[in-house]
């Protein structure tokens, strides 16, 4: 830190001299603390998960020759299947959960607010609190709900209503479901807030017109809204899909995977070939493949997003 | 059916949806505090004392008299709010360049430090183990500060260049006819009006910080130097049904924290985030 802060400074000064003498500015020694910060602590690590995925190496011992065994072996494991399925249930039921859920709050709370109905500032922030919660957390929050013990929340409720305890995380057909419900009890706060400002950007003078057209609410929402918020709602998928695809730590701490592997996601996985097995270079495949599955989202929102001026 | 009637109609659909919605999103948290003050003894009655007979403090004093909480609460506090200042300092001056400056590849650089964001910290995970092991930096505090920088800086400097975009560029103008250099004007005009936005992006990372689980899970070995996102989830596994009480009293001091930081600014925040979402 101090060492880059010197050499920040040293350029920063340099550049204001020369700055001063013809008055173009110089962008190098403003941006040159950002780009090493990232490039030592985050890019250089990623080059180095490409060098490693050609190896032999695990914690204890590394032979240092190059191989392509280790991707052959670990794109052809017998579980890879099962995990990349458990994934993209996973991961798509809670986009498309979480987008859904937060565009229908978002409109409900757009029109309470316009008929200055109580409450909907309320439930904005309790959606917002449970979005905070750190992932870890969230997790333990929800095994507590999900107990089959006395003090779990939701069958003691069930319970009390007469109806026959849910075996929420024991059930290899259920469990998924309950992950992803406690997916997007934490998620759905970011589409909703995305919605939120989506909704309130739209030109009123278009729902006047529609008006005036003799369209009625439900129209409105087909031939107004939902269009007016297409780039809004493409955005935001792809964010939450990324976020998804790495979310790891509310699992482990829900059902550590299991029963099984019914709930181990691809992000878990290597958490666990790496910390259980140690085993880095199929570890470090495994990183490129959630890389290359990231880069590809990220190409796509990349194509989506609106040309800037610059 | 007259207009006015079916618009009352949808406020009662409305007030039963957020009914429901509230329900959702606030019965986990509830739940958690309602165990989290009964005795070991109410902790097995379930629902039906969903408000506790005999409440009690027991439980968070159990926690917060040992020293090994308060040790992990200390540590994520220490290592997400110098971190949040990292961040701020590595990238204000970056985000005014990007927002003042013209140059070539600009929007191909912003776009490049977003898609860093898009890497997972799980991508880097080996690497970065191996790479923090051989130059010391593991069990090192300020290892784990630089990371988290690096992790939350992209965020942060989309953030500031958005409220810094909102400064009328006529104001820098006016600064550097007068006689103040560029870094003048970053210090004596830039800073000072975009305060929401840095107070925003502060809090976000600090945020993010406390949330924390991988990194500091992967670099920090030493129990004295553990910060909280790691500390609850280790103490998460040596507890059993019995001591439920005391996870739940757990896991309420490790999360309300990041609520009371959000909700202190949460207008700003937001406003901040949607800007950048929004506008793309």
């Amino acid at each position: 830190m101090t060492l880059q802060n010197a050499t920040f400074e040293h350029h920063m000064v340099a550049g204001l001299a020369r700055g001063r003498r013809h008055d173009a500015p110089r962008v190098v020694p403003w941006v040159l603390p950002l780009i090493l910060v990232l490039g030592l602590f985050y890019l250089y690590p990623v080059f180095d998960v490409m060098r490693l995925a050609f190896m032999r190496a695990t914690l204890l011992a590394n032979d240092g020759t190059y191989t392509l065994s280790t991707l052959i072996e670990t794109l052809s494991r017998p579980e890879l299947g099962q995990i990349l399925w458990v994934t993209f249930v996973f991961t798509g039921s809670s986009v498309v959960a979480q987008q859904l859920l937060g565009l229908v709050i978002a409109l409900v709370v757009v029109r309470g607010e316009g008929r200055g109905l109580f409450g909907t500032t309320i439930v904005r922030t309790t959606a917002l609190i449970a979005w905070v919660v750190p992932g870890i957390a969230g997790g333990i929050i929800w095994k507590m709900l999900f107990n089959e013990a006395p003090f779990g929340g939701l069958n003691s409720i069930l319970r009390l209503m007469g109806a026959a305890p849910v075996q929420w995380l024991s059930d290899p057909d259920l469990v998924m479901w309950s992950v992803v419900l406690s997916n997007v009890w934490r998620g759905t706060a970011f589409s909703m807030v995305v919605m939120y400002a989506a909704l309130k950007a739209i030109d009123p003078v278009l729902y006047e017109a529609a008006s005036v057209d003799g369209a009625n609410a439900r129209q409105k929402l087909f031939y107004v809204t939902l269009p007016q918020l297409r780039a809004a709602i493409l955005v935001n998928m792809i964010l939450i899909t990324i976020q998804t695809l790495n979310t790891f730590d509310a699992i482990i701490s829900l059902t550590g995977g299991g029963p099984g592997r019914a709930t181990e996601v691809l992000s878990l996985y290597t958490f666990n070939i790496v910390f259980r097995n140690y085993d880095l270079s199929v570890g470090a495949v495994l990183s490129i493949l959630m890389l290359a599955i990231s880069l590809g989202l990220a190409l796509i929102y990349a194509v989506f997003l609106p040309k800037g001026d610059e | 059916m007259s207009a006015s009637s079916r618009e009352r109609l949808g406020d009662a659909f409305s007030y039963l949806f957020m009914l429901v919605i509230f329900v959702f999103f606030a019965w986990p948290l509830l739940w958690l505090l309602s165990l989290a003050l009964r005795t070991r003894k109410e902790v097995f009655l379930g629902v039906s004392r969903f408000i506790p007979k005999a409440p009690t403090l027991d439980n968070f004093a159990m926690i917060l008299s040992s020293d090994k909480f308060l040790g992990y609460l200390w540590n994520a506090l220490k290592l997400s709010s110098l971190s949040a200042i990292g961040c701020l300092v590595v990238a204000l001056p970056a985000a005014y360049a990007f927002s003042r400056f013209k140059f070539r590849g600009k929007g191909g650089w912003m776009m490049a430090i977003l898609s860093v964001q898009m890497i997972s910290p799980l991508v880097i995970l080996v690497p970065l183990y191996r790479y923090m092991a051989a130059i010391g930096l593991t069990d090192s505090h300020f290892g784990v500060v630089m990371v988290y920088i690096a992790l939350a800086v992209p965020t942060v400097t989309w953030i500031l260049k958005g409220s810094i975009d909102g400064i009328p560029r006529s104001l820098d103008e006016a600064a550097l006819i007068d006689g103040c250099t560029r870094w003048g004007v970053f210090v004596r005009v830039i800073l000072p009006l975009s305060t929401p936005g840095i107070a925003s992006a502060f809090i976000i990372s600090v945020i993010a910080g406390w949330s924390q689980f991988l990194v500091p899970f992967l670099l920090i070995t030493r129990e004295a130097l553990t910060p909280i996102g790691v500390g609850i989830f280790q103490y998460a596994g040596t507890q059993n049904d019995s001591s439920i009480q005391l996870l739940a009293a757990a896991c309420l001091v490790s999360v309300v924290p990041a609520i009371i930081a959000f909700l202190s600014l949460q207008r700003l925040i937001l406003g901040a985030m949607t800007a950048g979402a929004v506008k793309g």
